[in-house]
């Protein structure tokens, strides 16, 4: 490990993320998406510099091993909101247990038929849900962890255009309706979304991307083997 | 100094549980990551008040706060992909869009519709 590099490709990636935070607070702008302002930028700045992905590959171990305490802190939400959520268990579990089976049977369906390899499919299943769990899961289900990490990358910006989106043109005004959504299909991405609109849209996110996570752990083997027979 | 030590420590011991759970999920052979199990005990810890949410809030909070900066370095690794993407891109967005489409829409009947359900029953 070359410490040097580490320590330059974190100052790259820190930098480009404090910048996309400034500019995304200044012009809150979909396109102006934290995540993929900052992607943008780093990737600019490793082509110009001649830095290669298989350099950043330390500093970005290091960084991605943070997502598995920054999960359980997950549970920090879950308990502040027992009240909402014991008080619409019922709604909360029926919609992500539903839209959650919808969306990975609807995505494992349209890229069969649209062609797409084995491999690639068995990898999409996870990527709705945030990137350690649908890691872990991915690689239960033999498909490509480093492949699904960049779905579910590409889900949660996706997410974040489509979900508010589609949710305005259905004229949904319920803040837990509207929170379970963003949840549910654009994990910790949508959540950061959910916390901009609202307390409870943000809450119910933080609620909601939890569960689909645990959920999907539990439900994509069976989807998979059995329902899909991938 | 003493903020920066405390948050250091709440960090720890979100870790802790972390490794806990990678522990139990490896041990007990069930499928679900430790990370899950992770965020099972934490919750049922503060449940039953054998962790106080003071103890760890301000650090799960700033780990929260910024979960968006721990998906750059992944999204990053999209570079390793772009001929992936120059190949089945197309095929890629349209199946996620569509996946993401349908849940949108499927959920907001189904949670709608036991929002109201529980409503009449003299719920919420």
């Amino acid at each position: 490990m070359n410490l040097l590099l580490v320590l330059l490709t974190m100052s790259v990636t820190l930098g480009a993320y404090v910048f996309s935070r400034f500019i995304n607070k200044r012009y809150p702008n979909p396109f102006l998406n934290v995540v993929f302002l900052s992607t943008a930028l780093i990737i600019a700045v490793f082509w110009f510099s001649g830095i290669t992905v298989s350099q950043y590959q330390d500093a970005r171990n290091i960084l991605t091993y943070l997502l598995g305490p920054a999960t359980v802190a997950l549970a920090i939400p879950l308990y502040r909101n027992q009240e909402i959520l014991g008080r619409n268990i019922l709604p909360v579990l029926g919609g992500i247990v539903v839209g959650t089976t919808a969306n990975i049977v609807t995505t494992v369906w349209v890229a069969e038929f649209l062609g797409l390899d084995k491999l690639i499919v068995t990898s999409l299943v996870p990527k709705s849900v945030t990137v350690p769990i649908a890691v872990s899961v991915s690689g239960i289900l033999n498909g490509d962890p480093t492949l699904t990490s960049v779905f579910v990358i590409v889900t949660g910006m996706i997410g974040t255009f489509l979900t508010p989106f589609l949710l305005n043109l259905l004229k949904v005004r319920n803040p837990l309706v509207r929170g379970l959504a963003y949840g549910t299909t654009a994990h910790g991405q949508g959540t950061a979304s959910a916390l901009a609109e609202g307390m409870v849209q943000g809450s119910m996110s933080g609620v909601a991307m939890g569960i689909a996570a645990i959920y999907m752990s539990i439900a994509a083997p069976f989807l998979v083997h059995h329902v899909l027979s991938l | 100094m003493r903020q920066g030590l405390r948050f250091m420590v709440q960090i720890a011991l979100l870790w802790a549980i972390y490794q806990l759970g990678n522990w139990l999920a490896e041990l007990s052979h069930l499928p679900v990551p430790g990370n899950v199990l992770g965020m099972l005990i934490l919750f049922l810890l503060l449940l039953t008040g054998v962790v106080q949410i003071h103890w760890i809030e301000e650090g799960a909070d700033f780990l929260l706060k910024h979960l968006a900066f721990f998906f750059i370095p992944i999204a990053v690794g999209l570079m390793q992909w772009i001929g992936l993407f120059r190949l089945s891109g197309a095929q890629l967005l349209l199946s996620i869009v569509m996946g993401t489409a349908v849940c949108v829409v499927v959920m907001n009947s189904v949670t709608g519709l036991l929002v109201r359900l529980c409503a009449t029953k003299g719920g919420v």
